[in-house]
């Protein structure tokens, strides 16, 4: 068993953070994902995560150095939620038209500004590898990265409690909301927000292609067993724990990469749920 | 005696809308506190936009709205007007329940980090209680029927503990009995609860059963008074002439609705007393 080797090892210091900042991960893309599901938002995680692309060509120009590199990721892809926010206005159905303009502008940024670097040769040539953006590494994430996962995770949480009784009136009556004097802006900018920090969080372990899977399959599946709001964070958690300890796992044993893995996973437990619900005739029914 | 909802000389265009397509032109009314209005008009005859200002949710008219003594805005941030959408568009997929539904808006205005107070849990209950939903309250708001749903939207607007009850198009698509029952409920709301009520509607006869004034709109007020005022001769102008080359022309069966009005007139007790045709 490889993942025992790895864990209780002569290197296990090496996986410890990254399994750590998985849980976290995990946690943070769980709570999010609910909301994410219910608005129909699966489109804009997407379309943040892929803003890392422009992110890191801007790093790239900038010459900052790799351990910088990351907060400046993490600016881009926070200043495009809050322009999808600001662009999508009161509704968040014209978000979608945005984001798809933002996703392919921001990959094509990122290409245009990493091409510029290498021409120039200026800055250091230490930025992250397109291999690891794309897909993630476990051995990339250090404790420092592990603990910014936890704390990432515990805002997000204590966000999300504090702003709860306007997003979760936001979530599933936007106008009503409104008309009743909840701050359906704020609750929007505020999801969009934590979206991208969740992205970026995840970058480093998932990559950015399969980041978004964290903020989409935990609340997809957690729907088809439960028609309780309690209940279905409650599930999307489990699952999304399970996901990423079981992704990590066959990782180890298979040697492949983790995001990749962890995705894989994500999806037989949604696939699961579905054939769970359908049999058990319980979650919500999806319209 | 202040009223629960005045409007002076208030027009409106909507932004784009071509020179002279007003939606309200100098609209001027008074509803007064514990009064059941309805303003009945043709599609796109400015009731909803009525409403949306009345509200606060529409600013750049001019003219005056006062909401007992307040702007609009304020009114509304202060929970004194409840309001059921003329669309139900809540995402029946949200695992909600119908009680957390209810508490929804009276909830939002409770510290973040506190229970809602017992004042406010107990409304809860009630507005479920009064609406008769009680049966349901753990039920899944997307597992009822419509107009299961449109009680639980009523129950979440009265208990915010509102001064104004604001209806938009509540009886579309529902039939006479459906009317009666949906009177009937507005009736023990305004009663055991002093609300005052006001409802757009184009439907005459879910009106003059759920109202004791009526004003006609198409643009311009036609008509404020009591339903029994109501002659073929106003319907016909407000549901035809004003709005003809704006929103196309509109046609209604006047003579069902006079007689709507007339059986109203009829069975109701009220008084002359409270609105006064301002137009």
């Amino acid at each position: 068993m490889r993942t025992i080797d790895y864990l209780l090892g002569p290197d296990a210091s090496l996986f410890w953070p990254g399994v750590a900042a998985g849980v976290a991960i995990a946690l943070q893309g769980a709570i999010l994902s609910v909301f994410v599901v219910l608005k129909r938002m699966a489109f804009i995680g997407q379309g943040v995560s892929h803003a890392a692309f422009g992110g890191i060509g801007i790093a790239a120009l900038l010459g900052v150095s790799a351990g910088m590199a990351m907060p400046v990721v993490a600016a881009f892809c926070i200043l495009t939620a809050l322009g999808v926010a600001w662009g999508a206005g009161k509704r968040s159905s014209r978000a979608d038209e945005l984001i798809g303009l933002f996703l392919v502008g921001s990959m094509a940024l990122g290409a245009i500004a990493a091409t510029l670097h290498l021409r120039a040769q200026t800055g250091p040539r230490s930025l992250p590898s397109w291999d690891a953006i794309l897909f993630g590494s476990i051995l990339s994430v250090g404790p420092v990265d592990a603990a910014l996962a936890w704390a990432s995770a515990a805002a997000a949480a204590a966000a999300l409690f504090l702003a709860r009784r306007g997003l979760i009136f936001w979530s599933y009556d936007e106008p009503a909301a409104e008309a009743f004097g909840a701050r359906t802006r704020a609750a929007q900018t505020l999801l969009l927000i934590l979206l991208a920090v969740a992205v970026v969080t995840a970058m480093k372990l998932a990559g950015v292609v399969l980041a978004t899977a964290l903020l989409v399959a935990p609340g997809a599946s957690a729907l088809r067993l439960s028609d309780r709001l309690a209940g279905v964070f409650a599930w999307s958690v489990a699952l999304a724990v399970l996901g990423v300890g079981a992704g990590l796992a066959a990782s180890f044993e298979l040697d492949l990469p983790p995001g990749a893995c962890v995705v894989g996973a994500l999806i037989a437990i949604y696939a699961a749920c579905c054939a769970i619900g359908r049999i058990a005739g319980r979650g919500v029914r999806r319209a | 005696m202040t009223a629960a909802l005045e409007f002076k000389e208030v027009s409106y265009t909507y932004p784009g809308a071509p020179p002279g397509a007003m939606a309200l032109e100098r609209v001027s009314l008074r509803v007064e506190p514990g009064e059941r209005l309805g303003v009945l008009g043709p599609n796109g005859g400015g009731k909803s936009t009525l409403l949306k200002i009345a509200m606060g949710l529409i600013d750049g008219y001019s003219g005056q709205a006062t909401v007992f003594g307040m702007p609009p805005r304020r009114a509304r941030r202060d929970g004194l007007i409840g309001y059921l959408p003329q669309r139900i568009e809540a995402e029946l997929a949200f695992p909600i329940s119908v009680r957390q539904t209810v508490a929804s808006a009276a909830a939002l205005r409770t510290a973040p980090w506190r229970r809602p107070a017992p004042d406010v849990r107990a409304r809860v209950e009630r507005a479920i209680d009064l609406v008769g939903v009680a049966p349901l309250a753990d039920r899944p708001i997307g597992k009822l029927s419509g107009g299961q749903l449109q009680r639980v939207m009523i129950a979440r607007a009265i208990a915010t503990a509102p001064r104004i009850l604001a209806l938009d198009e509540p009886t579309v698509g529902v039939d006479a009995v459906g009317q009666r029952r949906f009177a009937d409920l507005l009736g023990t709301l305004h009663r055991e609860l002093g609300l005052t009520i006001v409802i757009v509607s184009h439907d005459i006869r879910g009106i003059a059963a759920a109202c004791d004034r009526v004003a006609c709109l198409a643009r311009t007020l036609h008509f404020h008074d009591s339903p029994g005022g109501l002659t073929p001769r106003i319907l016909a102008e407000a549901f035809s002439h004003q709005v003809e080359g704006v929103f196309g022309e509109v046609h209604i069966d006047a003579h069902a609705a006079s007689e709507c009005a007339h059986d109203h007139h009829h069975g109701n007790a009220h008084g002359a007393g409270g609105a006064r045709a301002d137009d």
